[in-house]
Formats: C-alpha cells, sequence, structure tokens
C-alpha cells in the first residue's frame, strides 16, 4: 500500500514536469487531485484499510497530496512567467466589482466651500435654532414688532412670539451674548421665508457672517468680501457695493458681482444688468451692540450674508431653484 | 416708487442721459428697477390713413373706413364727424390697453366689423380735444407706431425703496436725491403760506380726541367746486405713474401726495354732519363702508375720522363712501394730517388694506410738510376746480418738530468707515441733500437734518449718508488686522460633517428636503396615537397643506422622494439625509430640536452588471450600512436587538431592530410596512434607517486609545451547534463574551443553516472561536480543555446538541 502511493507520487511529479501548457497541466492535476482522480480515490479507500494501518496511510496520503499540489502550483506559475498563451486572458474591459461614493448634496458642497474660505481666514463656525423667538429674529435685530422693514421677509409664524427664523442672524446675537469681542464667525443654515416661485424655496440656506472687534471698518467688510468672491468665483470677479437697508446694519450695503455668465455685458441671467446681487452686508447697527450689551463707544463690526442656492446656481448654471429640494436621482448624482 | 423722467423735470435740471442717472440712482441707494416708456400703452397705436368712406347701413351717424394701415387695409367703424378721406390718423388695433383701463377688441357694431378705432386726442390721452378724431400733421408714414411718428418719449423709472427712505416716495423727494447727485439744487413749487383771516373756523371745526394717534390735524375748505375731468396736464402726469384719472379733486389730492409724499383726503363737506371733523378711536365692533365698497370691521385701536354724527373715514387708510366727491359735489374739505406711524401700520395689517397713503403714513411722512401740502392742493382746486378758498386753514394741535441737531465726530466717522474723510468732504456731501450742517470744535460737527428725513435720528445714520454719497465703491478695500485666538470646532458640525462623509462613501446619495410636512404624514405612518412623533408645530400661515406642520421625522420626505424617483423609472436608490425633527412644547414654545440621520435603500443590491445577478436589497443591507456608519463614527459596543412588534409602526413587525449603543437606544432599522408602502403609493419595498445623532454625539467623545499587536500567534476552533430557530444566533456570541474567558481574542459567526439535515424547528449555527494570548503561544491542550468546557457551557445553556 504505501509502495502504492510513493509509485502513484513519483509517476505524477514526473508527468507534471514534462507538462508543456495549462491545459495539459490541468488535464494532469485532474488525473490525480480530481475528484475521481488517483490520489482522491487512494484517501477514499483508507477506511477499506485495517484499523491499525489507517493512521499512517492517510497520514502518508495527505502529506503526498500537499507534495502535489505545491508542484501544481510551481509548475503553473512557471508555465505564466514563460510562455503566456494567446487564448489566456480575461476581458479588462468589464466594469471592476466596485462601490462608487454617493454624492453629497450640491447645497452642502457650495455650504462647505464657502466655510471653508471663511474658516481659513480665521472665522469660526456657529449655529442656532431653527425655529425662532420674535427677540432673537427681530426685536434684537433692531426690527421692532410693525417696523415695515418686516415686509422685507416673509415670515413663517409658530404663534405670535414664535417664528421660523427668516435669516441666521439670530445666531450672531446669540454668540454675542456669551462672548466678549473680539468676535469673528460665521453662521450656516436652514432659514424659511413664505414665498414660493422659481427663484423661491420656502426654505433655503444662508450663511452669515459676523466680525466684531476694535477699529473694524467699512474698507474691511469689502476687503472680506472681496478675497471671499476672488475665491469663490474667480480673480476676475469684480465687486460692486451699494448703499441699501437692513434695519440691523448701518451702513447697510447690497454687492454685486459681476455676472459670472456674460462677464457684464448682459444677458437673462442679470436681467441685462451685467451684475448679480448675491450679498447683503454692513456695518453692525449700534443698537445691535446695545441689545447684547457691546460698548459701541470702542467696538465696531461687520456682517454680512448669502443665499446658499443662489451661489450653487451660478455656480452650477442651475435654472429652477426648486430642483435642489425634489432629490431627483438624476439631478443628485450630477455633483 | 414709480416716477416719470418729465415731471422730475418740473423741480430739477436733469442733463444726464437716462441710463447713467438710473445707475447714478442705484448706486446711492435708490435702485432702479426698471426704465420704462410711458408711451408704452401706444405700442398698438400705428399712423392710418383713410383711403374710402362710406355710409353705415345699419346706423345713421357712424361710417364705415378703410384704412390703410402700412400692410394691409382694414374696415373700421367710426363715428367722428371730422373723418375724410386721405387723413392720416391715429389707428388703435385690437389688443390696445387704453388708460382708463379698457382693452380694444376687434368687434361688431351694429352688423358691421370694426378691426380697430380712429382715436381722439383724448382718447389716447395726448391732448384735451375729443371733438373728433386727431388728424396727423406731416408726412408720416402709415403703419409707424404713433409714439414714433409723433416723438413721444417720457422714461418712468421704477425705484425699490428701502423701507428708511420714505422721504423718496414722492417726486420731489427723488428730484432732491438727483440734485444732490449732479450737485444742483431743487427747484420748489412756489410755496404759498395760508390767509392769516381765519374765516374757515366759521364753518368748520377739527377736533382731536386721540392726539397719540393723530399729532397734528390740517384742513381747508373751498366752496363753489365745478367737479369734472381734469385737465390734460394734470392727466398726463398721473398717467405716466400708472395712477387712472378720476375727477379734478381727486387727482389734485393724488397729485400733491406724489409729489411731495403728503397723502391728502377731499370730502364732500355737504355731506359731513354738522360740518366739522372729530378724530377718535373706534368703538369695538363698529363696521364701517370704505371707498372699495368693503365693510370693514373695527377696533379700539383704530383711529378714525367722523363727523358730527358718523365715521366718515379711516385715518389714514381709507375714505368712506359716504362722504365720496361726486359730480355733484360743491364743497370739499380738503384734509391733511400726520398721523402716527405705528398706528396706521397696524390698522393697515389688521385690515389687510393697505393704500398709497397708508403705505406713507406708516412709514413716516415730513411732520411740517402737512399745511405745504394743503395750500398747494387748495390752491389747484380754486384753479382747476374754479373754486374760492375760505380763508385760512384749520392746523389743529400742531406738533412741535423737535429739530435735535446730531453731533457727529470726523475721526468716529472715518475708523468706521475705513477711510480718511475731511471735514469739508463731510460737510458737502450732507448739505448736498438739504442737512444744516455747522462747526463744533476741530472733530465735531452739529448736524440738523431736515424734518422729512425721519430715518436720521444718531450719528451712524450720518455716517451713512456721508458714505453714501462720497460713494462705497470710492471706499479703499483693505483687510483687517484680528486676533488670531480660535475656539474650539462645533461638535455637532464635526459629527454631521463625518456622518455625510461616510454615508456617501457608502454609496450613498444626499437628500435635503422642507422641514415642514403634511399633517397627514403621521397617519401615513401608521404613528401610535401617544408616540411622541405625533406632538407636532403647526405653522400658522402654511403656504399649503402639504407644508403645514414642521417634520418629526426625516422617514415621509425620503419616501416621498422615493415615490417620485420611481415614477422616473429610477428604481435603485439609496438616500441619506440629516437634519433636525421638530418636537413641540405646545405652539407657544420653543420646540425640541432633534437633529437625525436617516437612510434609506430601495431596488437592487447591485445596479444591473454583470457580476451580480439583480438581487433585492434587504434587512442585512440596511443594517450593514448602519454598522459600517457606526463604526466609521469610532462608536464600538452597537446592538441590534428585535424590536417589539407593538412599537413597530411604520417598519414591518418582526423585520425591525431597535438599535443601542452602551444601552442607549439611538434609533431603528427595518424594513417599510407594507402599509406605509401603500400610504406613499409605493410599489416596491423599502429599508431604512432612522438614527438620533444627539444621542450619537454624546457617545463619540472617547478618546482614541492603541491597543498592542499580538506577539503570539493564534488558534482558532469551530463549532456548529444546532439550536431553536427561536434564539436569536448573535446571542450565542453575545453569550461566549459574556464568559470572561480571557483567551478568547474574538468570535464570528460564519454559517447558519435551516433545512435538511438540520431537524424542523432548529438551526444550525456555526461559530469560529480565535485563542490567543498575549504572553505566550497557547498549546493545543490548553485550548482543547477551555474549547470543551465552553462548548459544553453553551450547549447547557442554549439546550443545543452538536451537529451530526
Ligand atoms: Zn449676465
Amino acid at each position: 500500500m504505501e509502495n502504492t502511493i510513493d509509485q502513484i507520487c513519483t509517476e505524477a511529479l514526473r508527468e507534471i514536469e514534462t507538462a508543456k501548457s495549462k491545459d495539459s497541466l490541468n488535464a494532469i492535476s485532474v488525473k490525480y487531485l480530481g475528484r475521481k482522480g488517483i490520489v482522491t480515490q487512494f484517501l477514499r479507500n483508507i477506511s477499506k484499510l485495517p484499523t491499525e494501518e489507517r493512521p499512517k496511510a492517510g497520514e502518508k496520503a495527505n502529506e503526498i497530496k500537499k507534495i502535489l499540489e505545491k508542484a501544481f502550483e510551481d509548475t503553473a506559475s512557471s508555465l505564466n512567467s514563460q510562455s503566456p498563451e494567446a487564448h489566456d486572458y480575461i476581458d479588462v474591459s468589464l466594469q471592476g466589482r466596485s462601490a462608487f461614493p454617493g454624492s453629497l448634496h450640491p447645497i452642502t458642497q457650495i455650504t462647505r466651500q464657502i466655510c471653508d474660505i471663511f474658516t481659513r481666514m480665521g472665522f469660526d463656525i456657529a449655529e442656532g435654532p431653527e425655529i425662532e423667538s420674535d427677540y432673537y429674529n427681530f426685536e434684537a435685530l433692531n426690527i421692532p414688532k410693525y417696523h415695515p422693514a418686516r415686509d422685507m421677509q416673509d415670515t413663517f409664524y409658530v404663534s405670535d412670539n414664535i417664528v421660523l427664523r427668516t435669516h441666521t442672524s439670530p445666531i450672531q446675537v446669540r454668540v454675542m451674548e456669551k462672548r466678549k469681542p473680539p468676535v469673528k464667525v460665521i453662521a450656516p443654515g436652514k432659514v424659511y421665508r413664505s414665498d414660493s416661485d422659481i427663484t423661491h424655496t420656502p426654505m433655503f440656506h444662508q450663511v452669515e457672517g459676523l466680525m466684531v472687534g476694535e477699529n473694524i471698518s467699512f474698507g474691511n467688510l469689502k476687503g472680506i468680501l472681496t478675497n471671499f468672491v476672488h475665491l469663490m468665483f474667480d480673480e476676475k470677479t469684480s465687486l460692486r457695493f451699494r448703499p441699501s437697508f437692513f434695519p440691523f446694519t448701518e451702513p447697510s450695503a447690497e454687492v454685486d458681482i459681476l455676472c459670472v455668465m456674460c462677464r457684464g455685458n448682459g444677458c437673462r441671467i442679470c436681467s441685462q444688468t451685467g451684475w448679480l446681487e448675491v450679498l447683503g452686508a454692513g456695518m453692525v447697527h449700534p443698537a445691535v451692540f446695545e441689545n447684547v450689551g457691546y460698548d459701541t463707544a470702542k467696538i465696531t463690526g461687520f456682517a454680512f450674508g448669502m443665499g446658499v442656492e443662489r451661489i450653487t446656481m451660478l455656480k452650477y448654471g442651475i435654472d429652477d431653484i426648486r430642483k435642489f429640494f425634489e432629490n431627483d436621482f438624476r439631478f443628485l448624482r450630477q455633483f | 416708487m414709480k416716477v416719470s423722467l418729465s415731471w422730475l423735470k418740473d423741480y430739477v435740471n436733469i442733463e444726464m442721459d437716462v441710463q447713467d442717472l438710473a445707475s447714478a440712482l442705484t448706486m446711492t441707494g435708490l435702485e432702479v428697477e426698471s426704465i420704462t416708456n410711458s408711451f408704452d400703452y401706444l405700442d398698438n397705436v400705428v399712423v392710418g390713413r383713410i383711403v374710402e368712406i362710406s355710409p353705415h347701413p345699419n346706423a345713421e351717424k357712424l361710417k364705415i373706413c378703410r384704412v390703410d394701415t402700412g400692410n394691409s387695409i382694414v374696415q373700421v367703424v367710426c363715428g367722428a364727424p371730422n373723418i375724410v378721406e386721405n387723413i392720416l390718423a391715429p389707428l388703435a388695433l385690437p389688443g390696445t390697453i387704453f388708460p382708463d383701463g379698457s382693452i380694444l377688441q376687434k368687434c361688431d357694431i351694429r352688423g358691421q366689423v370694426s378691426e380697430g378705432m380712429l382715436c381722439s386726442e383724448r382718447e389716447l390721452e395726448l391732448g384735451d380735444n375729443k371733438s373728433g378724431v386727431m388728424i396727423l400733421s406731416g408726412t408720416p408714414e402709415t403703419g409707424t407706431k404713433i409714439s414714433s411718428a409723433l416723438s413721444l418719449s417720457d422714461f418712468v423709472l421704477e425705484i425699490g425703496l428701502t423701507p428708511n427712505r420714505s422721504d423718496c416716495l414722492s417726486v420731489i423727494g427723488i428730484a432732491r436725491e438727483i440734485a444732490a447727485i449732479q450737485k444742483l439744487k431743487v427747484e420748489y413749487p412756489v410755496r404759498q403760506q395760508p390767509d392769516r383771516n381765519k374765516d374757515i373756523q366759521k364753518y368748520t371745526s377739527v377736533r382731536i380726541e386721540a392726539p397719540e394717534h393723530c399729532p397734528r390735524y390740517a384742513a381747508a375748505l373751498v366752496t363753489d367746486i365745478t367737479v369734472s375731468e381734469s385737465p390734460f396736464w394734470l392727466r398726463k402726469r398721473l398717467i405716466s405713474i400708472g395712477q387712472r384719472p378720476i375727477n379734478n379733486i381727486v387727482d389734485i389730492t393724488n397729485f400733491v401726495m406724489m409729489e411731495c409724499g403728503q397723502p391728502l383726503h377731499a370730502f364732500d363737506f355737504n355731506l359731513l354732519a354738522e360740518n366739522r371733523i372729530v378724530v377718535r378711536t373706534a368703538e369695538k365692533g363698529e363696521t364701517f363702508i370704505t371707498l372699495d365698497q368693503k365693510e370693514r370691521i373695527l377696533d379700539p385701536e383704530m383711529l378714525m375720522i367722523c363727523d358730527g354724527e358718523k365715521t366718515v373715514a379711516i385715518a389714514g387708510v381709507m375714505g368712506g363712501l359716504n362722504s365720496e366727491i361726486a359730480n355733484s359735489t360743491k364743497r370739499v374739505l380738503i384734509e391733511s394730517a400726520y398721523f402716527n406711524p405705528l398706528s396706521i401700520r397696524k390698522t393697515s395689517k389688521k385690515l389687510g388694506l393697505s393704500t398709497e397713503a397708508s403705505y406713507r403714513f406708516e412709514r413716516g411722512i415730513d411732520p411740517l410738510g402737512t399745511v405745504n401740502a394743503l395750500v398747494r392742493a387748495a390752491l389747484l382746486m380754486t384753479e382747476i376746480g374754479n373754486g374760492k378758498l375760505t380763508g385760512g386753514v384749520i392746523d389743529e394741535n400742531p406738533l412741535i418738530h423737535d429739530v435735535v441737531p446730531i453731533e457727529l465726530s470726523i475721526s468716529e466717522t472715518g475708523r468706521l468707515l475705513g477711510i480718511e474723510m475731511d471735514r469739508e468732504n463731510i460737510k458737502s456731501c450732507l448739505e448736498s441733500i438739504e442737512f444744516d450742517v455747522e462747526n463744533t470744535d476741530a472733530d465735531t460737527l452739529k448736524v440738523t437734518p431736515p424734518s422729512f428725513r425721519v430715518d436720521i435720528t444718531r450719528s451712524v445714520d450720518l455716517m451713512e449718508e456721508a458714505a453714501r454719497l462720497y460713494g462705497y465703491n470710492n471706499i479703499p478695500t483693505t483687510m483687517p488686522f484680528i486676533h488670531a485666538e480660535t475656539i474650539q470646532p462645533l461638535k455637532t458640525l464635526v459629527l454631521r460633517d463625518k456622518i455625510k462623509n461616510i454615508m456617501t462613501d457608502l454609496s450613498f446619495m444626499e437628500a435635503i428636503n422642507y422641514s415642514f410636512i403634511n399633517e397627514s404624514s403621521c397617519d401615513q405612518l401608521r404613528l401610535l396615537s401617544n408616540d411622541k412623533k405625533r406632538k407636532l408645530l403647526h405653522v400658522l400661515n402654511p403656504i399649503n397643506e402639504e407644508q403645514s406642520v414642521m417634520r418629526t421625522s426625516l422617514i415621509p420626505g425620503l419616501l416621498e422622494n422615493m415615490r417620485r424617483n420611481l415614477s422616473q423609472q429610477v428604481r435603485n436608490l439609496k438616500l441619506f439625509e440629516i437634519g433636525n425633527v421638530f418636537l413641540s412644547r405646545g405652539q407657544d414654545a420653543l420646540p425640541e430640536e432633534v437633529e437625525m440621520a436617516a437612510g434609506l435603500w430601495t431596488g437592487d443590491r447591485y445596479n444591473s452588471v454583470w457580476y451580480a445577478k439583480e438581487i433585492g436589497c434587504d434587512f442585512y443591507d440596511i443594517k450593514g450600512i448602519v454598522e459600517g456608519l457606526i463604526s466609521g463614527l469610532n462608536i464600538n459596543n452597537i446592538r441590534f436587538t428585535k424590536m417589539p412588534f407593538e412599537l413597530c409602526c411604520y417598519t414591518k413587525q418582526g423585520y425591525t431592530a431597535q438599535v443601542t449603543i452602551e444601552g442607549r437606544p439611538i434609533g431603528l432599522v427595518g424594513e417599510i410596512h407594507p402599509e406605509v408602502l401603500r400610504n406613499f403609493n409605493l410599489k416596491q419595498r423599502a429599508f431604512i434607517f432612522e438614527l438620533n445623532c444627539n444621542t450619537i454625539l454624546d457617545l463619540t467623545n472617547k478618546a482614541k486609545a492603541s491597543q498592542p499587536l499580538p506577539k503570539f500567534p493564534f488558534t482558532t476552533r469551530d463549532i456548529t451547534v444546532i439550536i431553536s430557530k427561536d434564539i436569536e444566533a448573535m446571542s450565542i456570541l453575545e453569550k461566549l463574551n459574556s464568559y470572561g474567558e480571557k483567551l478568547i481574542e474574538n468570535t464570528q459567526l460564519f454559517d447558519i443553516f435551516e433545512g435538511d439535515p438540520v431537524p424542523p424547528g432548529k438551526k444550525s449555527v456555526s461559530v469560529r472561536i480565535v485563542y490567543g494570548s498575549a504572553e505566550k503561544t497557547l498549546e493545543d491542550n490548553e485550548v482543547n480543555g477551555i474549547h470543551i468546557n465552553i462548548t459544553n457551557r453553551l450547549l447547557r445553556e442554549f439546550n443545543a446538541s452538536l451537529s451530526a
């Protein structure tokens, strides 16, 4: 019995050595190690041996099986490296077995870009509740009840004194209440206004900024926003500041950028003006500082705010703001 | 605010081209939103030549004209006495909108079609002549637009005024800004003082019973009035800014309001009981019919204008039908008052009624302008309405306008703006808009704003005026010097960003849904009546029913997204969303805002690919995502336990797990309940998870610590046990780990099987146990001993048997 298995081994090794191709090597492998192969049969027959012989025979057969397996493997790899065969290949064009990453919502992507620029300039990020008291959303920002300025924002009310925040400006008040100047924060978040058409959705996203300290000037506001616009769009995008009104800033400004579509020549996007309104800004009104207990004789500061949807639409050429909240797979996967 | 160039030119010389003017106004804070031509309404009116005139078969006074329009001949029925063949006349084509609002249509006049209208001067608002068609002289070509044939052009600027600039709600107000831009002076209309004699007091009186609402009320009386149509120049002014002329008296009040910003009201004096005016607040529940013929319900906070018996106007908002100027009116009492802005705003808001008058009063009119405007209107009524002005005016309770000068520091102005502005610079800016500026000391100016600038109350207001007139774009762009100190980044933000990144790495797409949902979503989700997700916060003024309550779960939004995508034939979908949900604490309290992360997977495990069959995703796919997410957040000890059937609502019973970490529930994962699918009109299975980020945040604060790598090789042993089908397979691993055997490095469940040869009601579970030690290489017999012990314990505790 032992002789037989040794003979089988010698014979097999000789045949492996003479194999010239992978096919012939495979045939030999089947002949010895296949399901009905010689070695396999031998192993099966061990159970028919007398009990005392079984362990030794089994051990021996397993040893030989391992030797042969190694020989097949080695020969196969040397055959591979020596003589690649023309018909031994795979279709490398087929898609790999892989999971593709999903995608962040375009609003998230642009919010991150905006926040990145400002955090690199040294701003911290702050957040606050989306449902606010009338005090934080209006009164503390110098917008008393029944002030005509309340008409500037169509407000969703929950009760007389509770509103869905109409801007992220309440966050600046909350931050200033907690911290002494200097303060430099941006406040991203969802805001709500009762308005719905091709350029307005009842919910949208804003990033507000605030920088307060000694000797912070309107010129500084221009500097920070110019730097921001140049990074967000490009260096060629010029800015224009024009007087406007917000109850919580004075002087107040609307900031227009040169139309990114037509570069100032006038087109449909900019209503032929060559300019796009993208930011509201101004020097923090002393009344707001008084509300948070800052010393208006020493402290000045600026605030600005922008709509993320608006900037995203300009960056990606999206023409209908409602698309952002439909979450159509075919839309989302483009970003 | 609309204003025409020709009207502006009555008060200021304008040499700039209209585009330059518009951009100059925009850059000083009066944003010009559009430039139109006041003759735009003539766009469909062309020069026509009457080719042939024949009698109308059915009407003696009418003629049938064949008119050459330049490119065709049309038939027009005309009754004008002055038409003859070959004259040129303005022909209005169908579609023309006349200044009175009527629209010309092709029509049938006594059995004859009329494809246009030959117009008189009056009909086109080009003059007063209405005796016949307007005969055009010269040789304009037929078919040319009448506006170019007559060189009619008057630009109208539409200005988007910010709420602070009430002084610009008048033509003169805007003329003042233009004057400042051009460094010119405004030429005001001649301001006449009222007669010194007080004859008027013999005929009427004014009593103010609510001075806090009405600090000033002035009135004038004009008698022997002829109410008629206004003259052409007056009509033209009103039409140019889109107002419809009514009659000379009403038109004059509107004209003066537009000119100087003071709203006026004209009462038919004969209709005022006892010929007197009482200014008082309304009684509770009082009703009143306004000029627009609507009945208004009043309250005691509303200010009313009354006569000796009854209410005749809602002060500052709208007059009443009962004292309206009619053609028969002979005597007119003109009201020129200053009402409290807040009072008018409240009334206007409560009534939902905003008028040109209320708009001005609530923003604040010139408190010193009442008498000027009153006299201006009265004199116009004597001129145009042939009236007689009763001597003097009533000026009740004249408000003493506190002229409080404001001190302005030149250095502080420079510090705020970031530019050195010298005294003369600031002075000339402020003086150009009629501010009175005095020098006090080296750094201070004493500035008195004009009475119409009610928005100027503190020095920063003056700085803004100086800055805007100096030009924002002339202020240098500089960078601030700031402290470098910073604070820890917001933990919520860091976690949110991390979750978003992991979820996209796990091939999910981020969705953002509205924070409001339909109230019916709660029922659609099969929420139990005591579910805290039913603590809804209602929006008082929602845009529609679909957006009427704040969401208490992210799932309705994701299901809605799924429905939308399925309808677009996108059936494989992996979406996630992170956002706040809002749990009400009552409508009068701020709600609890909880940040949630939710995901939805529907469709196939793989999109159709060559290497895998199309297999629908299942519970373990979405569970794997949750496990991957939590592991990516570096949180251990996550547990999934069967959600009790009675607690499953929008997920399927038996296919839902509660997720806990260190014993704290953080959310659930499961398959959407078939009934919920039906409620959302979905025809395909969906799997979701919903996790509470606030709780997760509490669990992520642990510092990472490195573990030493094993020095000695591990040994593995497998066991397969047959246990009752009811036993949760993972409880075997939990049990194993609970033994506290120090040498167990790791346990892993690698196979699970039901069916032949495993007996019914049972399942086979195969577990691999990895043994190892930090001190030595373990000997076989040492491991075997432990392994046999453990195996026996398991068999006993789970009432299990070893596999055959
Ligand atoms: Zn453009």
